[in-house]
């Protein structure tokens, strides 16, 4: 029952398509599966895809406030290549995404590393990693908005202890440390459910084959690499495509944190949507800016869907 | 404990050479489990820590690591000054209508990717991976829009909890099908089967003998939507602006920007917020982990 997912393939048999313990059953049961997969596809039609197909429509078009909508063709797609705070956005959202990764997984595999190991307190530790995982966004925010406090925020304190640092750092308008800050908040948000799973992973790991390696004369960092990061690497690959979603995805942490500033520092596509929309009630830009998004999005997903396929061959 | 160890070059007393080398390395090895303890909890342990003591010490800098005191006014009076008991009462409300649209569909999910073969079920698991990595930024334009043409037709989706619950429902649905499908799959074939040979329709053996043995799997669905809900911030905050139907997530936010809330109030709030998914996600983890990391990898 736990991430046994990792390649394993599913057990299911066709039931009711063949049919051989029922034969009198009427025929019905071959819809079965389109008739419960179909409130799912018009629900999901619905709330996301005609969603989509709207936003990708009004990106055609052109509406003035109070106005009637007009087509413009590719006129809002002009717009946004030429326009180089779109560029910017899109690097800070792929620097953000990077960032969080790279700390995050990083973090969530040394974690896990250091909880596989037998000690006593160990299921309480693990225990604790629930915590921050289950914790809710604008919570999460409200703790780091307090401990980033310039004047009387914690964080002053640790940064203290660094020998260059005189003075309280300004943690939110300065861009650097506002653009570290937000990486720093949504990985500790993100980390302890990657460690969760490289622990579950770890499980996997053959200890003879480990202790094996070490009777041979490997050393510990020999036996890790030549044994125990083969067996976790499929693991760790799906941890960051899952963790680039999830901080492509992210809105709240940075909204409420920075609401994209000091002056566009933190500001990713979602955010970017966001204030076009509803602070500058440029809609069909806003369009335009969430297909630039969708497209980035689909891109990720069809990688995801990639090393998903490689993944399944490998083992079957 | 008393002694400390004395470095001898008798290797045939006590503390021989490879004896401390196992000392120094159990050392440092706790010093990095004491790492990752830290780091995981302390953000948790300062917002405890805050909210215990009375403005004065808060404002107060360096400020003090232990609480000097406990001195909980900030609790009392979060509950009788802030709407704080509307705004749970109504994100109670937002959250078990998600959570009774995402179980119910869920179900019907998770049976026809796990228990059935049918040509549309690749294409069907890629469709609900796709809309599962969807940002929810990207569609929050166009949605308002359509609720607020639907509204102004007079089905009032904006400014309504119900209206909310509905989107963030098609939000949770692919993660929760992953989760049931994820347990589905573990119940053996051989028990269907005998319920099949017996007469059972393909209901009965969902009802009567899927469910009941994948009873933690659905209640893992229910927390994951419920809580899904309850944190949302993103479409409550842009559907939502009334204030008698505001939920948590919006009214913390709000508090954030009241300048005059005191620091401990404030974190009193999003303690009080948290403490639900917290029980609960640490209850439930075991069967939320898989089911979300299966369903990414399967498909």
């Amino acid at each position: 029952m736990q991430v046994q997912g990792m390649g394993v393939t599913t057990r299911a048999e066709p039931l009711f398509g063949s049919l051989e313990f029922a034969p009198r059953r009427p025929n019905w049961t071959a819809f079965l599966p389109y008739l419960l997969a179909l409130p799912i596809v018009v629900y999901e039609a619905v709330f996301i895809v005609y969603p989509i197909f709207l936003g990708l429509r009004s990106s055609f078009y052109q509406q003035p406030l109070g106005g009637a909508e007009r087509w413009v063709g590719f006129a809002n797609y002009g717009r946004m290549l030429g326009d180089a705070g779109f560029w910017a956005v899109m690097r800070t959202t792929l620097v953000y995404m990077l960032a969080v990764v790279v700390v995050a997984v990083g973090f969530g595999l040394f974690a896990a590393l250091v909880l596989n190991r037998q000690f006593r307190g160990r299921t309480f530790a693990r225990g604790l990693m629930t915590v921050p995982w289950a914790f809710p966004d604008v919570p999460t925010v409200l703790i780091f908005l307090w401990m980033l406090n310039p004047n009387f925020g914690v964080m002053n304190v640790f940064a203290g202890f660094l020998p260059w640092i005189e003075q309280n750092p300004t943690w939110l308008l300065d861009q650097r440390l506002a653009f570290f800050s937000v990486v720093l908040v949504t990985a500790w948000k993100g980390f302890p459910f990657y460690s969760l799973v490289i622990l579950a992973a770890l499980q996997s790991v053959p200890a003879d084959l480990v202790e094996a390696a070490r009777v041979d004369g490997a050393s510990p960092r020999q036996a890790f690499f030549a044994v125990t990061l083969p067996v976790i690497s499929p693991t760790l690959l799906l941890l960051t495509v899952l963790a680039s979603i999830y901080s492509f995805k992210q809105f709240t942490i940075i909204w409420l944190l920075t609401g994209g500033g000091p002056v566009g520092a933190t500001e990713t596509i979602a955010i970017r949507i966001y204030n076009t929309a509803f602070r500058f009630y440029d809609f069909s830009y806003a369009g335009v800016l969430g297909v630039a998004g969708f497209i980035l999005a689909l891109s990720v997903a069809l990688i995801f869907l990639a090393i998903q396929r490689r993944q399944e061959r490998e083992v079957s | 404990m008393a002694n400390f160890p004395i470095p001898s070059t008798d290797s045939s007393t006590r503390w021989s050479r490879p004896r401390i080398a196992r000392a120094v390395k159990s050392v440092a090895f706790g010093l990095l489990a004491l790492v990752v303890c830290v780091v995981t909890v302390f953000p948790i342990y300062w917002m405890i820590v805050t909210t215990l003591r009375p403005t004065s010490l808060n404002l107060r800098y360096p400020p003090a690591v232990l609480p000097s005191q406990i001195d909980l006014t900030a609790f009392t009076q979060l509950f009788a000054e802030e709407a704080i008991g509307r705004w749970i009462f109504n994100s109670t409300l937002l959250a078990l209508m998600a959570t009774a649209i995402c179980v119910g569909l869920t179900i019907l999910g998770a049976y026809a990717l796990s228990l059935l073969r049918w040509r549309g079920r690749g294409p069907f698991a890629i469709f609900l991976l796709m809309t599962q990595m969807l940002p929810e930024a990207l569609i929050i334009v166009p949605i308002f829009a359509i609720y607020r043409s639907v509204t102004e037709r007079g089905i009032p989706l904006r400014e309504s909890l119900p209206g909310l619950a509905l989107i963030d429902a098609a939000f949770i649905l692919p993660i929760g099908i992953w989760i049931l499908k994820n347990m589905f799959d573990s119940v053996p074939r051989e028990v269907r089967e005998a319920a099949l040979v017996d007469g059972a329709g393909p209901f009965r053996v969902l009802f009567q003998i899927v469910l009941p043995l994948t009873r933690p799997g659905l209640v893992a669905v229910g927390v994951v939507a419920f809580f899904y809900a309850w944190n949302e911030y993103l479409f409550a905050q842009t559907m939502i602006t009334r204030a008698d139907i505001k939920p948590a997530s919006v009214g913390l936010a709000s508090m954030i920007t009241m300048l005059d809330t005191p620091i401990e109030r404030l974190l009193a709030a999003g303690l009080v917020f948290a403490i639900l998914p917290v029980v609960f996600y640490a209850l439930m983890q075991r069967y939320i982990v898989a089911g979300i990391t299966a369903g990414a990898v399967k498909g």
